[in-house]
């Protein structure tokens, strides 16, 4: 009995150190973490945004929307950018996507993943998202591998997780931007 | 003692010769700029984790020792991700799950049992040292026969070689995991050949 005691207040010890030990490397990379991330966001948002002001942020919908900017000019929101969550392969997807009032999507950025490298991690890639330009609104959003022409469902064969993990949520968008109509 | 060091690069290479750690071999080995990420991850773990096991040894009861590793290593790879993830964002971004899957990596657990926890400090240091440099050698002999068959390009920090004539029709089968199986094997082989033949 008291030697399980003893092995079992050392496996106590060696947990504390290294909790203590990690939570002080927490605090020094945290603030540097959040600070790349924010850079991050702000040059996908310079890439995929060519028109317009963009806007304040808003709180999305809790679901499919983490927040988004309304982007407009002179005076008239012309588009959306929107911070969409959706499922990868290797965990959440974080993608930027910036749609028209009407729900057609201009363009997208994948901003985080866990995605397997060499297949689903391609999707970081910005040719990887021309696929989705334009449609949402005449054409719907291709959220299967079928809806692809050839060349673009080779592309992504081997990542079909990803691609409709990404496809999902950009057609999540489309529908909020319908919604939101032009509104503030 | 030096010879604690060289027995990783060769004779008992972690890849090629004990076959540990196949899994992130295979994985991150798609390019050459990932090996050397992830065997730099591998080398801070491994040396860290046998100085810390070394150490611990007489301290820690032998029927939980397993759980006490994996303590020691999970908590070195947290600080591995957490540290790269703020300094390195590409690196980290391309890495990806294979950074905290370090943990899981049995050349790390296979080196605390077999060699730091029945041998001293310094061994322990440079038996971690060889055993990650080996590994990052094999990943990134792989990783350079894969980029450049499967991709026709050798990706290196801060630059991109582009290779004539294979970059025009690469052989797409080496990028993906069937031929990371492949080339893998047929390096195997080569060593096995090697080492028979002396």
């Amino acid at each position: 009995m008291k030697n399980i005691l003893i092995i079992a207040l050392k496996l106590a010890v060696i947990c504390l150190v290294a909790a203590g030990v990690l939570g002080f490397v927490n605090g020094v990379t945290a603030p540097q973490i959040a600070a790349s991330k924010a850079q991050a966001e702000l040059n996908a948002l310079s890439v995929i945004n060519k028109t317009g002001t963009i806007g304040d942020r808003v709180e999305g919908d809790g679901e499919g929307v983490n927040y988004y900017f309304p982007v407009s000019d002179n005076g008239k929101v012309t588009n959306y950018i929107m911070s969409l969550k959706s499922m990868g392969y290797g965990g959440d997807l974080i993608i930027l996507g910036n749609f028209k009032t009407n729900g057609e999507i201009i363009d997208a950025k994948l901003m985080e993943d866990a995605e397997t490298p060499g297949l689903g991690k391609k999707a970081e890639n910005a040719a990887y998202m021309t696929k989705f330009h334009g449609t949402g609104s005449d054409k719907p959003v291709p959220v299967k591998k079928t809806m692809l022409d050839a060349a673009d469902a080779d592309a992504v064969t081997g990542a079909t997780i990803t691609f409709t993990g990404v496809s999902k949520a950009l057609e999540y968008g489309s529908n909020f931007a319908k919604k939101l109509g032009g509104q503030q | 003692m030096i010879k604690e060091f060289t027995k990783g690069l060769f004779k008992e290479n972690p890849i090629f010769v004990i076959a540990l750690g196949l899994c992130p071999t295979l994985a991150t080995s798609t390019m050459v700029i990932n090996a050397l990420g992830m065997g730099a991850g591998v080398i801070f773990v491994l040396v860290c984790s046998n100085i810390f096991i070394s150490l611990l040894k007489n301290f820690i009861p032998d029927n939980v020792r397993i759980p006490a590793y994996i303590v020691v290593i999970a908590s070195f790879v947290t600080i591995v991700q957490m540290v790269m993830e703020a300094y390195a964002p590409s690196l980290y971004a391309a890495l990806g799950v294979f950074v905290p899957l370090i943990v899981v990596n049995c050349i790390i657990l296979g080196r605390a049992e077999a060699f730091a926890n029945k041998n001293k400090v310094l061994p322990s240091i440079l038996d971690g040292l060889g055993m990650g440099v080996g590994f990052t050698l094999a990943l990134t002999l792989i990783a350079l026969i894969r980029e450049v068959l499967g991709s026709g390009t050798i990706t290196l920090p801060g630059c991109v070689i582009t290779v004539p004539v294979i970059s025009i029709a690469p052989m797409r089968v080496i990028a993906f995991p069937a031929g990371a199986l492949l080339v893998l094997g047929l390096l195997k082989a080569f060593f096995q050949y090697k080492a028979d033949r002396k």
